[in-house]
Parts: structure tokens; C-alpha cells; sequence
């Protein structure tokens, strides 16, 4: 007992990564962040098709007042960074926003058990890589749309540094453009991951044993998982906004009148 | 339906799946949510420009009118006291010319009174004059109890007329003056 007492977490067994899957074909489907995603996609449709048959143009609800609200942040941003040029961009960011806030708040549905019935779906990397490869693509074909196929190839090798230096630029700008979808999608995920490995982590420590106390880690676990899932869902919150803001400002400095360096 | 681990960090199947999903969102959300709630917001803020218009406008007239009010009142002002001002000066007129009218009734009045004494006193005066003597001379007699003979005394009587006459003249001239 006293080991266990000093070791609260020795011998036990954490398993990432382990899901409910199956074989399509030559693919393996993770099948409980299939129905998981489906289902924080649903009650996003759903709430924006109440929405829908509500939206009045007088008074409006709260429900209604809750849209308008990050509808108007998402515009605002998206002005203040792009211009006008960028309303194409308000519905992404916006899908993104609530969508990612959604999936996020199902980490709050979790008790860290090695499956859980409704895990975040963005705590596998499969829904975050999506999104952010989603993002980057449009992205690319943005900057291609505004500055031409020589401009969008060209504006790699005219900047940051003089023309003499192309060979400098292209590395860093095709670094930094490799990276992009990398950090987007890690971010994201590694947030959430974490998040649910904290809930892991908690939950072992119910098995925590003081002497014939058995009772203290139950306890300890019990206010503890209570305490991060409110700053989990606090952490849900920022990471969509932040994935928001991020692709807003992606397709800034894409859709930006190319000005020479 | 088999559970297994795989490598956390790498992207399976499942990618096209959830990829699929997250388009069919957007997809509802771009084409379906938003294009309402905007119309919504755009036609709110129409409405509330129109608002503020009006506001502006009904500011705008009340001020006109208060203005106009403000002119109308000053205008009745003015002309009160033009009103008030008119009227003191056919008043002070009024005054004046009754004054005047009085003062000519009264003078003439006082003129008239003025002759009609000094007549009367004359009527008098001859009067008194005229029967001085046989007063003089009938008291006489019963004061020395016989005739006295009108003749013999003449010159007495005269000069005693004389007297009255001079002092009652000089009463009147006395009376006249104090007029």
C-alpha cells in the first residue's frame, strides 16, 4: 500500500489511440469518431435549421442573438483583416467555429474510459487533419485566384528577401506553407487528445489508496475531473476560435494585392 | 466490432469520412443558415437606419416648429406692446386735451362770474346810493325827533354820500383784488 500511496499512477494503464474500427476495403474506419462526428454535425444542422424557421428581422431571441453574435464576430474579424474582398470566407469560419466548439464540448460527456460512448471527435487527429487540409486547399486556390498561376508561384520566390536571395524565399515560404496544415491540425488535436488523457488520468486515480482510506482518490478524482472538464470546456472554446481566426488570417495573407518587397 | 490501436498520430480511413461530414456542414450551414440570419441582420439594420431617419427628422421638424413658435411669439409680443404703447398715447392725449377743455370750461366759467359780481356789486352800490339819503336823513329824524329840511342840510348829505360811496368803492376794489 504504501508504494501505491506514493505512486498514485504506477500500474496503470493508459491505451491512446484505441478505438471502435472496422475494415472498409483497404481503409480502417474508426467507427466511434464516424457516429461522433455525425452526430456534432447533426446538432450543428439542426440548430442552424431552427435557426432557419426562426430568424426574424425584429426583436431577436437568445438562441437567435447567440448566432448573430458569432456571426458578427466571425464578419468582424473578417473585415478588419481581408476587406470586403473576404465575405467568402464568413461562412468557413463560422462553420468552423461552431462546429469545432461542438465536437469539442463532447469531451465533457467523457469519464476517461479507454472508449468513450461520444468521444470529441477532434481528439482523433482524422477530423482536425480534415478541416485544416479542407482550409489549406481553399486557401491555395484563393491566392491562386488573386494573384494568377505565375503570381501565386511567384510571390514564393519575391519575398520576404530581395529577388537576389529567390532561393532563400522558396525554402522559407515553402517551409512555412508545409507547416501551416501541420500546426493548424496539431493544435487542435493535441488540445483535445491531451484533454482526454487528463480525464484518463483522473479517473485512474480513483484506485489511489490511502491505508483502508480507499475512499480519498474517488474523492480527489471526483473534483478534480469536475474542475478540468469546466477549464477543458473553457479550452474548447478558445482552440475553435483560435482555428477560426487562423484560417481568417491564412486567407488574409492570400487574398492580400501582392505589393512589392 | 473489433477494438484496436493504432498510432494516434496517423490519419486513417476515417479521414475521408469526417472530411465528408465537415463539407455536408458547411455546406448546410453556407447555403441554408447563414443566407436567412443575414438577411435578417441586413433587414434589421435597414429597419433601424429608417428609425433613426425618422428620429432625425421629427427632431429636426420639432425644432422648425419651435423656432416658428418662438418667432410667433415674439411677433405678438411686439405687437402687444405696440398695442399697450397706442393706447397710452390716446390716453395721455385723452387726458391732456380734457385737461385743456376743463381748464377753458373753468376759465370761462370764472371770467363770466368775475362780471356778473362786479355788475351786481354796482346794481347795488347805485342802489345803496340812491337811497342813502332818505335813509340817513328818516334815522336822523327820529333821532332828534323833528323834520329836517332836506335843503338846509344838503351839503352834509352830499359829503356824507360821498363818504359811503368812497369806502364801499374801496371795499369793492379790495374784494377785486383778492379775486
Amino acid at each position: 500500500m504504501g508504494s501505491n500511496l506514493l505512486t498514485p499512477l504506477a500500474g496503470i494503464v493508459i491505451t491512446p489511440g484505441l478505438h471502435l474500427q472496422r475494415k472498409l476495403g483497404p481503409l480502417t474506419i474508426n467507427v466511434d469518431i464516424v457516429w461522433a462526428t455525425l452526430i456534432a454535425g447533426a446538432v450543428v444542422i439542426t440548430l442552424g435549421l431552427i435557426l432557419r424557421s426562426k430568424a426574424t428581422s425584429g426583436v431577436p431571441g437568445k438562441f437567435q442573438l447567440a448566432w448573430e453574435m458569432a456571426v458578427g464576430a466571425v464578419q468582424t474579424q473578417v473585415d478588419d483583416s481581408i476587406g470586403p474582398r473576404g465575405a467568402a470566407v464568413v461562412p468557413l469560419a463560422l462553420t468552423l467555429f461552431v462546429f469545432i466548439f461542438t465536437c469539442n464540448l463532447f469531451e465533457a460527456l467523457g469519464i476517461g474510459s479507454p472508449i468513450d460512448f461520444l468521444p470529441a471527435p477532434t481528439s482523433d487527429i482524422n477530423l482536425p487533419l480534415a478541416m485544416a487540409l479542407y482550409v489549406i486547399v481553399m486557401v491555395h486556390r484563393a491566392a491562386i485566384k488573386n494573384r494568377g498561376v505565375k503570381g501565386y508561384f511567384a510571390h514564393y520566390f519575391a519575398q520576404p528577401f530581395p529577388k537576389k536571395l529567390f532561393f532563400v524565399n522558396a525554402f522559407m515560404n515553402g517551409i512555412e506553407e508545409l507547416v501551416k496544415p501541420v500546426t493548424l491540425t496539431l493544435r487542435l488535436f493535441g488540445n483535445l487528445f491531451a484533454g482526454g488523457l487528463m480525464l484518463a488520468l483522473l479517473a485512474a486515480l480513483v484506485d489511489w489508496k490511502f491505508g483502508s482510506y480507499g475512499v480519498i482518490g474517488g474523492v480527489l478524482s471526483s473534483v478534480f475531473t469536475v474542475v478540468w472538464k469546466l477549464f477543458d470546456m473553457a479550452i474548447g472554446a478558445i482552440q475553435a476560435f483560435i482555428f477560426a481566426l487562423l484560417t481568417i488570417l491564412y486567407f488574409d495573407s492570400a487574398m492580400a494585392p501582392d505589393q512589392p518587397h | 466490432m473489433p477494438l484496436a490501436t493504432s498510432n494516434f498520430l496517423v490519419p486513417n480511413g476515417t479521414f475521408i469520412v469526417v472530411l465528408i461530414a465537415f463539407i455536408i456542414v458547411l455546406y448546410v450551414i453556407t447555403k441554408y443558415v447563414l443566407p436567412p440570419l443575414n438577411a435578417a441582420l441586413s433587414e434589421r439594420q435597414e429597419q433601424i437606419r429608417g428609425e433613426l431617419e425618422a428620429a432625425d427628422k421629427a427632431k429636426a421638424d420639432a425644432e422648425e416648429a419651435d423656432v416658428e413658435r418662438r418667432a410667433v411669439l415674439e411677433q405678438a409680443r411686439t405687437h402687444a406692446r405696440e398695442i399697450i404703447s397706442q393706447a397710452q398715447t390716446t390716453a395721455d392725449q385723452i387726458v391732456t386735451s380734457a385737461t385743456a377743455e376743463g381748464q377753458a370750461v373753468h376759465d370761462r366759467i370764472v371770467t363770466a362770474a368775475d362780471a356778473e359780481v362786479v355788475v351786481a356789486r354796482q346794481a347795488a352800490v347805485e342802489e345803496v346810493t340812491a337811497r342813502v339819503g332818505e335813509i340817513v336823513l328818516a334815522a336822523a329824524e327820529r333821532v332828534i325827533g323833528r323834520e329836517i329840511q332836506t335843503s338846509d342840510h344838503q351839503d352834509l348829505i352830499d359829503e356824507a354820500i360821498a363818504a359811503v360811496r368812497a369806502e364801499t368803492s374801496g371795499a369793492a376794489a379790495g374784494a377785486g383784488g383778492a379775486r
